[in-house]
Protein backbone atom coordinates (compact mmCIF):
# COMPACT_ATOMS: atom_id res chain seq x y z
CA UNK A 1 0.00 0.00 0.00
CA UNK A 2 2.83 2.34 1.01
CA UNK A 3 4.72 1.53 -2.20
CA UNK A 4 1.66 2.38 -4.30
CA UNK A 5 1.45 5.76 -2.60
CA UNK A 6 5.11 6.49 -3.41
CA UNK A 7 4.63 5.43 -7.04
CA UNK A 8 1.56 7.71 -7.37
CA UNK A 9 3.52 10.56 -5.82
CA UNK A 10 6.36 10.07 -8.31
CA UNK A 11 3.88 9.94 -11.20
CA UNK A 12 2.27 13.20 -10.05
CA UNK A 13 5.69 14.78 -9.74
CA UNK A 14 6.69 13.62 -13.22
CA UNK A 15 3.46 15.04 -14.68
CA UNK A 16 4.16 18.33 -12.96
CA UNK A 17 7.74 18.49 -14.19
CA UNK A 18 6.78 17.62 -17.75
CA UNK A 19 4.57 20.75 -17.90
CA UNK A 20 7.50 23.00 -17.07
CA UNK A 21 9.60 23.82 -20.09
CA UNK A 22 13.29 24.31 -19.50
CA UNK A 23 15.18 27.51 -20.13
CA UNK A 24 16.40 27.90 -23.70
CA UNK A 25 19.04 30.21 -25.13
CA UNK A 26 18.00 32.31 -28.08
CA UNK A 27 20.20 34.61 -30.14
CA UNK A 28 18.82 37.83 -31.55
CA UNK A 29 20.89 39.28 -34.34
CA UNK A 30 20.56 43.05 -34.39
CA UNK A 31 22.38 45.60 -36.55
CA UNK A 32 24.66 46.42 -33.63
CA UNK A 33 25.28 43.10 -31.88
CA UNK A 34 24.35 39.47 -31.43
CA UNK A 35 22.40 39.36 -28.17
CA UNK A 36 22.07 36.17 -26.15
CA UNK A 37 18.65 35.87 -24.57
CA UNK A 38 17.72 33.44 -21.80
CA UNK A 39 14.15 32.41 -22.59
CA UNK A 40 11.86 30.79 -20.01
CA UNK A 41 9.00 29.62 -22.24
CA UNK A 42 5.41 29.55 -21.07
CA UNK A 43 2.00 28.97 -22.63
CA UNK A 44 0.32 32.15 -21.39
CA UNK A 45 -0.20 35.29 -23.44
CA UNK A 46 2.11 37.52 -21.36
CA UNK A 47 5.81 37.96 -22.01
CA UNK A 48 8.07 39.72 -19.53
CA UNK A 49 11.17 41.19 -21.13
CA UNK A 50 13.84 41.92 -18.53
CA UNK A 51 17.09 43.78 -18.92
CA UNK A 52 19.32 42.53 -16.15
CA UNK A 53 22.57 43.51 -17.89
CA UNK A 54 24.47 41.16 -15.68
CA UNK A 55 26.43 38.94 -18.05
CA UNK A 56 24.25 36.01 -17.09
CA UNK A 57 25.05 36.04 -13.38
CA UNK A 58 21.64 36.90 -11.96
CA UNK A 59 20.71 33.86 -9.87
CA UNK A 60 17.68 35.36 -8.08
CA UNK A 61 16.24 36.75 -11.31
CA UNK A 62 16.67 33.38 -13.03
CA UNK A 63 14.83 31.54 -10.24
CA UNK A 64 12.06 34.14 -10.42
CA UNK A 65 11.89 33.80 -14.20
CA UNK A 66 11.54 30.02 -13.88
CA UNK A 67 8.80 30.43 -11.29
CA UNK A 68 6.92 32.92 -13.48
CA UNK A 69 7.19 30.59 -16.47
CA UNK A 70 5.67 27.82 -14.36
CA UNK A 71 2.74 30.18 -13.76
CA UNK A 72 2.32 30.88 -17.49
CA UNK A 73 4.33 34.10 -17.85
CA UNK A 74 7.07 33.77 -20.47
CA UNK A 75 10.30 35.54 -19.51
CA UNK A 76 13.11 36.76 -21.77
CA UNK A 77 16.37 37.96 -20.26
CA UNK A 78 18.68 39.50 -22.84
CA UNK A 79 22.31 39.89 -21.79
CA UNK A 80 22.97 43.37 -23.06
CA UNK A 81 26.32 43.82 -21.37
CA UNK A 82 27.65 40.54 -22.74
CA UNK A 83 26.38 41.41 -26.23
CA UNK A 84 28.44 44.58 -26.27
CA UNK A 85 31.30 43.23 -24.12
CA UNK A 86 30.71 45.96 -21.58
CA UNK A 87 31.73 45.87 -17.89
CA UNK A 88 29.05 45.81 -15.19
CA UNK A 89 29.26 49.49 -14.30
CA UNK A 90 26.64 52.20 -14.54
CA UNK A 91 28.45 54.06 -17.31
CA UNK A 92 28.04 51.02 -19.59
CA UNK A 93 24.32 51.83 -19.92
CA UNK A 94 25.14 54.79 -22.16
CA UNK A 95 26.97 52.43 -24.54
CA UNK A 96 23.93 50.23 -25.12
CA UNK A 97 22.18 51.52 -28.25
CA UNK A 98 18.45 52.13 -27.96
CA UNK A 99 17.99 50.50 -31.40
CA UNK A 100 19.24 47.17 -30.03
CA UNK A 101 16.69 47.23 -27.25
CA UNK A 102 13.86 48.14 -29.62
CA UNK A 103 14.99 45.32 -31.95
CA UNK A 104 14.57 42.89 -29.03
CA UNK A 105 11.16 44.37 -28.21
CA UNK A 106 10.14 43.84 -31.86
CA UNK A 107 11.29 40.22 -31.65
CA UNK A 108 9.33 39.69 -28.44
CA UNK A 109 6.17 41.15 -29.95
CA UNK A 110 6.44 38.70 -32.87
CA UNK A 111 5.36 35.97 -30.42
CA UNK A 112 1.91 37.58 -30.40
CA UNK A 113 2.03 37.89 -26.61
CA UNK A 114 1.51 41.05 -24.58
CA UNK A 115 4.99 42.36 -23.80
CA UNK A 116 5.90 44.00 -20.49
CA UNK A 117 9.35 45.42 -19.76
CA UNK A 118 11.12 45.02 -16.43
CA UNK A 119 14.41 46.33 -15.05
CA UNK A 120 15.95 47.30 -11.73
CA UNK A 121 18.21 50.03 -10.38
CA UNK A 122 19.94 52.21 -12.99
CA UNK A 123 19.05 49.68 -15.72
CA UNK A 124 15.51 51.10 -15.60
CA UNK A 125 16.82 53.96 -17.74
CA UNK A 126 17.28 51.50 -20.61
CA UNK A 127 13.64 50.50 -20.77
CA UNK A 128 12.37 54.06 -20.43
CA UNK A 129 14.67 55.12 -23.24
CA UNK A 130 13.60 52.20 -25.43
CA UNK A 131 9.87 52.65 -24.68
CA UNK A 132 10.02 56.30 -25.67
CA UNK A 133 11.80 55.43 -28.93
CA UNK A 134 9.34 52.60 -29.61
CA UNK A 135 6.39 54.98 -29.30
CA UNK A 136 7.74 57.40 -31.89
CA UNK A 137 6.83 54.95 -34.67
CA UNK A 138 3.65 53.08 -35.54
CA UNK A 139 4.34 49.77 -33.75
CA UNK A 140 2.25 47.33 -31.79
CA UNK A 141 2.30 48.78 -28.29
CA UNK A 142 4.28 47.49 -25.35
CA UNK A 143 1.80 46.77 -22.55
CA UNK A 144 3.67 48.30 -19.61
CA UNK A 145 6.81 48.43 -17.52
CA UNK A 146 7.86 47.40 -14.03
CA UNK A 147 10.65 49.50 -12.53
CA UNK A 148 12.15 47.88 -9.45
CA UNK A 149 13.89 50.37 -7.12
CA UNK A 150 14.69 52.67 -10.05
CA UNK A 151 17.86 54.76 -9.69
CA UNK A 152 17.27 57.54 -12.17
CA UNK A 153 18.96 60.60 -10.69
CA UNK A 154 21.18 62.41 -13.15
CA UNK A 155 23.47 63.47 -10.29
CA UNK A 156 23.51 63.06 -6.54
CA UNK A 157 20.56 65.12 -5.31
CA UNK A 158 21.51 68.29 -3.45
CA UNK A 159 19.78 68.43 -0.06
CA UNK A 160 16.88 70.88 -0.21
CA UNK A 161 16.60 70.90 -3.99
CA UNK A 162 14.40 68.97 -6.40
CA UNK A 163 16.39 66.13 -7.95
CA UNK A 164 17.29 66.10 -11.62
CA UNK A 165 16.46 62.89 -13.46
CA UNK A 166 18.05 61.26 -16.51
CA UNK A 167 16.63 62.43 -19.84
CA UNK A 168 14.58 59.25 -20.40
CA UNK A 169 12.29 60.07 -17.47
CA UNK A 170 8.93 61.53 -18.50
CA UNK A 171 9.25 60.71 -22.21
CA UNK A 172 7.08 57.60 -22.51
CA UNK A 173 3.32 56.99 -22.29
CA UNK A 174 3.81 53.43 -21.04
CA UNK A 175 1.81 52.35 -17.97
CA UNK A 176 4.40 52.01 -15.21
CA UNK A 177 4.57 50.12 -11.94
CA UNK A 178 7.22 51.38 -9.50
CA UNK A 179 8.49 49.15 -6.71
CA UNK A 180 10.74 50.53 -4.00
CA UNK A 181 12.21 49.16 -0.79
CA UNK A 182 10.96 50.57 2.50
CA UNK A 183 14.46 50.78 3.95
CA UNK A 184 16.11 53.08 1.44
CA UNK A 185 16.17 56.89 1.26
CA UNK A 186 14.86 56.56 -2.29
CA UNK A 187 11.40 55.71 -0.99
CA UNK A 188 11.02 59.36 -0.04
CA UNK A 189 11.56 60.37 -3.66
CA UNK A 190 8.90 58.02 -5.00
CA UNK A 191 6.18 60.69 -5.29
CA UNK A 192 8.52 63.10 -7.07
CA UNK A 193 9.67 60.39 -9.47
CA UNK A 194 6.06 59.27 -10.14
CA UNK A 195 5.14 62.86 -10.94
CA UNK A 196 8.07 63.18 -13.38
CA UNK A 197 7.26 59.85 -15.06
CA UNK A 198 3.66 60.95 -15.62
CA UNK A 199 4.69 64.00 -17.63
CA UNK A 200 4.12 62.36 -21.03
CA UNK A 201 0.93 60.62 -20.02
CA UNK A 202 2.14 57.46 -18.29
CA UNK A 203 -0.21 55.99 -15.74
CA UNK A 204 2.13 55.38 -12.78
CA UNK A 205 1.43 53.21 -9.75
CA UNK A 206 3.95 52.88 -6.95
CA UNK A 207 4.28 50.45 -4.06
CA UNK A 208 6.74 50.27 -1.19
CA UNK A 209 7.94 46.85 -0.12
CA UNK A 210 8.33 47.05 3.66
CA UNK A 211 11.48 46.01 5.54
CA UNK A 212 13.74 45.61 2.50
CA UNK A 213 16.57 47.75 1.19
CA UNK A 214 17.13 48.63 -2.43
CA UNK A 215 18.80 45.88 -4.52
CA UNK A 216 17.56 43.45 -1.86
CA UNK A 217 17.76 40.44 -4.15
CA UNK A 218 21.34 41.19 -5.14
CA UNK A 219 22.70 41.62 -1.62
CA UNK A 220 25.30 39.36 -0.01
CA UNK A 221 24.22 40.58 3.45
CA UNK A 222 20.49 40.07 2.90
CA UNK A 223 18.45 39.95 6.12
CA UNK A 224 15.54 37.61 6.85
CA UNK A 225 12.91 39.94 5.34
CA UNK A 226 14.99 40.41 2.19
CA UNK A 227 15.47 36.65 1.82
CA UNK A 228 11.71 36.11 2.17
CA UNK A 229 10.81 38.82 -0.37
CA UNK A 230 13.46 37.50 -2.77
CA UNK A 231 11.92 34.03 -2.56
CA UNK A 232 8.50 35.57 -3.26
CA UNK A 233 9.63 37.84 -6.10
CA UNK A 234 7.58 36.02 -8.73
CA UNK A 235 4.48 36.82 -6.67
CA UNK A 236 5.55 40.45 -6.42
CA UNK A 237 5.90 40.67 -10.19
CA UNK A 238 2.53 39.01 -10.74
CA UNK A 239 0.94 41.57 -8.42
CA UNK A 240 2.66 44.31 -10.44
CA UNK A 241 1.30 42.84 -13.68
CA UNK A 242 -2.13 42.81 -12.07
CA UNK A 243 -1.84 46.53 -11.34
CA UNK A 244 -0.75 47.06 -14.94
CA UNK A 245 -3.96 45.44 -16.14
CA UNK A 246 -3.31 41.67 -16.23
CA UNK A 247 -6.31 40.49 -14.21
CA UNK A 248 -6.08 36.84 -15.24
CA UNK A 249 -2.59 35.97 -13.95
CA UNK B 1 66.38 54.46 0.65
CA UNK B 2 65.82 57.58 2.82
CA UNK B 3 64.83 59.45 -0.31
CA UNK B 4 62.08 56.86 -0.94
CA UNK B 5 60.81 57.16 2.66
CA UNK B 6 60.70 60.96 2.42
CA UNK B 7 58.92 60.66 -0.90
CA UNK B 8 56.26 58.43 0.68
CA UNK B 9 55.88 60.78 3.66
CA UNK B 10 55.48 63.70 1.27
CA UNK B 11 52.97 61.73 -0.80
CA UNK B 12 50.88 60.80 2.25
CA UNK B 13 50.96 64.42 3.44
CA UNK B 14 49.67 65.56 0.07
CA UNK B 15 46.94 62.89 0.13
CA UNK B 16 46.01 63.92 3.70
CA UNK B 17 45.81 67.56 2.72
CA UNK B 18 43.77 66.86 -0.37
CA UNK B 19 41.28 64.74 1.62
CA UNK B 20 40.82 67.61 4.06
CA UNK B 21 40.22 69.96 1.18
CA UNK B 22 37.71 67.60 -0.37
CA UNK B 23 35.76 67.42 2.89
CA UNK B 24 35.54 71.18 3.18
CA UNK B 25 34.62 71.47 -0.48
CA UNK B 26 31.69 69.14 0.16
CA UNK B 27 30.00 71.90 2.14
CA UNK B 28 27.86 73.55 -0.49
CA UNK B 29 27.17 77.21 0.33
CA UNK B 30 23.53 78.24 -0.03
CA UNK B 31 23.17 81.57 -1.77
CA UNK B 32 20.48 84.03 -0.77
CA UNK B 33 18.32 84.05 2.31
CA UNK B 34 16.85 80.57 2.45
CA UNK B 35 14.92 80.02 5.64
CA UNK B 36 15.03 76.52 7.10
CA UNK B 37 11.68 74.71 6.83
CA UNK B 38 9.83 73.97 10.06
CA UNK B 39 11.02 70.99 12.06
CA UNK B 40 9.12 69.78 15.10
CA UNK B 41 9.71 66.19 16.10
CA UNK B 42 9.99 63.96 19.15
CA UNK B 43 13.30 62.54 20.31
CA UNK B 44 13.77 58.97 21.56
CA UNK B 45 12.65 60.03 25.05
CA UNK B 46 9.40 61.50 23.76
CA UNK B 47 10.54 65.11 24.19
CA UNK B 48 9.47 67.50 21.43
CA UNK B 49 12.16 69.57 19.73
CA UNK B 50 11.34 72.58 17.58
CA UNK B 51 14.10 73.96 15.35
CA UNK B 52 12.96 77.51 15.95
CA UNK B 53 13.78 77.12 19.66
CA UNK B 54 17.45 76.87 18.67
CA UNK B 55 17.58 80.27 16.97
CA UNK B 56 20.83 82.00 17.91
CA UNK B 57 22.77 78.72 17.60
CA UNK B 58 24.41 76.98 14.68
CA UNK B 59 22.39 73.81 14.02
CA UNK B 60 23.37 70.78 12.00
CA UNK B 61 20.16 69.14 10.80
CA UNK B 62 21.00 65.73 9.49
CA UNK B 63 18.68 63.21 7.81
CA UNK B 64 19.98 59.70 8.38
CA UNK B 65 18.91 56.07 8.79
CA UNK B 66 20.39 52.92 10.31
CA UNK B 67 20.25 51.19 6.90
CA UNK B 68 22.53 53.89 5.45
CA UNK B 69 26.16 52.74 5.65
CA UNK B 70 27.82 56.20 5.49
CA UNK B 71 25.41 57.48 8.17
CA UNK B 72 26.46 54.73 10.57
CA UNK B 73 30.12 55.28 9.82
CA UNK B 74 30.17 59.03 10.40
CA UNK B 75 28.18 59.16 13.65
CA UNK B 76 31.13 58.60 15.99
CA UNK B 77 32.82 61.62 14.36
CA UNK B 78 29.72 63.66 15.21
CA UNK B 79 30.27 62.81 18.90
CA UNK B 80 33.84 64.09 18.59
CA UNK B 81 32.53 67.16 16.78
CA UNK B 82 30.33 68.01 19.77
CA UNK B 83 33.43 67.96 22.00
CA UNK B 84 35.50 70.02 19.56
CA UNK B 85 32.80 72.68 19.20
CA UNK B 86 33.31 73.39 22.90
CA UNK B 87 31.41 76.46 24.11
CA UNK B 88 30.22 77.43 20.64
CA UNK B 89 26.41 77.61 20.62
CA UNK B 90 25.85 74.53 18.49
CA UNK B 91 23.29 71.77 18.25
CA UNK B 92 22.92 68.61 16.19
CA UNK B 93 19.42 67.40 15.33
CA UNK B 94 19.76 64.03 13.60
CA UNK B 95 16.42 63.12 12.03
CA UNK B 96 15.89 59.41 11.47
CA UNK B 97 14.22 58.77 8.12
CA UNK B 98 11.08 56.78 8.69
CA UNK B 99 12.28 53.98 10.95
CA UNK B 100 10.69 52.71 14.15
CA UNK B 101 12.19 53.12 17.61
CA UNK B 102 12.81 49.38 17.68
CA UNK B 103 14.94 49.69 14.55
CA UNK B 104 16.88 52.73 15.77
CA UNK B 105 17.50 51.94 19.44
CA UNK B 106 20.06 49.09 19.03
CA UNK B 107 22.28 51.37 16.93
CA UNK B 108 21.83 54.28 19.32
CA UNK B 109 22.76 52.05 22.27
CA UNK B 110 25.91 51.08 20.41
CA UNK B 111 27.03 54.56 19.27
CA UNK B 112 25.70 56.54 22.26
CA UNK B 113 25.22 59.81 20.37
CA UNK B 114 25.96 62.92 22.41
CA UNK B 115 23.40 64.82 20.37
CA UNK B 116 19.67 64.67 19.70
CA UNK B 117 18.12 61.91 17.61
CA UNK B 118 14.69 62.85 16.29
CA UNK B 119 12.17 60.35 15.00
CA UNK B 120 10.09 60.94 11.86
CA UNK B 121 8.29 57.68 11.25
CA UNK B 122 5.79 59.30 8.87
CA UNK B 123 8.51 61.06 6.86
CA UNK B 124 6.70 64.41 6.83
CA UNK B 125 9.83 66.49 7.46
CA UNK B 126 11.73 64.50 4.83
CA UNK B 127 9.35 65.75 2.14
CA UNK B 128 9.30 69.31 3.45
CA UNK B 129 13.08 69.48 3.56
CA UNK B 130 13.32 67.89 0.10
CA UNK B 131 15.61 65.05 1.08
CA UNK B 132 16.15 62.34 -1.51
CA UNK B 133 19.32 60.66 -0.28
CA UNK B 134 21.10 59.90 2.98
CA UNK B 135 22.90 61.31 4.78
CA UNK B 136 21.64 64.76 3.79
CA UNK B 137 22.87 67.64 5.93
CA UNK B 138 21.80 71.23 6.41
CA UNK B 139 23.88 73.75 8.37
CA UNK B 140 21.55 76.38 9.82
CA UNK B 141 23.01 79.71 10.90
CA UNK B 142 22.06 81.52 14.12
CA UNK B 143 19.56 83.57 12.04
CA UNK B 144 17.60 80.44 11.12
CA UNK B 145 18.75 80.51 7.47
CA UNK B 146 20.33 77.56 5.66
CA UNK B 147 24.02 78.40 5.18
CA UNK B 148 25.38 75.14 3.76
CA UNK B 149 24.17 71.77 2.58
CA UNK B 150 26.19 68.61 2.36
CA UNK B 151 25.45 65.18 0.96
CA UNK B 152 27.33 62.03 1.94
CA UNK B 153 29.36 60.82 4.88
CA UNK B 154 32.24 62.93 6.18
CA UNK B 155 34.50 63.11 9.22
CA UNK B 156 32.62 65.81 11.07
CA UNK B 157 35.42 66.47 13.53
CA UNK B 158 37.89 67.60 10.86
CA UNK B 159 39.56 70.88 11.83
CA UNK B 160 38.40 72.58 8.67
CA UNK B 161 34.73 71.80 9.22
CA UNK B 162 34.93 72.76 12.88
CA UNK B 163 36.52 76.10 11.96
CA UNK B 164 33.84 76.81 9.37
CA UNK B 165 31.04 76.07 11.82
CA UNK B 166 32.64 78.09 14.60
CA UNK B 167 33.03 81.02 12.19
CA UNK B 168 29.32 80.77 11.44
CA UNK B 169 28.47 81.19 15.12
CA UNK B 170 30.34 84.54 15.39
Amino acid sequence: MMNLKIVLLYMALLLLVSNVQAKVIKHIETAEADIEVRVFPADGDVLLLGFPCDEGKSIAEEKTAQSLAEDGVEVWMPDMLGGFMLPKVRSSLADIPTETITAIIAEALKTGKKVYLIASGPDTELILRAASEWETEDHDPVAGAILMFPRLFKDTPVPGQAPEYVDAVGKTRLPIMLLEGGRTPNRWGLNTLSHELQKNGSDVTSKIIPKVRGYFFKRQDANRSEDVVTSQMAGLIKVSLFYLGEKEI
Amino acid sequence: MYKQVYLFILLFSIIGLSQGTVQAANLKPVTGDVAAPALTLKDLHGEIHDLKDYKGQVVLVQFWATYCGPCRKEMPSMNKMMTKMGDTPFKILAVDMGESEAEVKPFVDEVKPEFTILMDEEGKSIEEWRVFAAPSNFIIGPDGKIKYTLFGGVEWDSDELIEKLKALAK
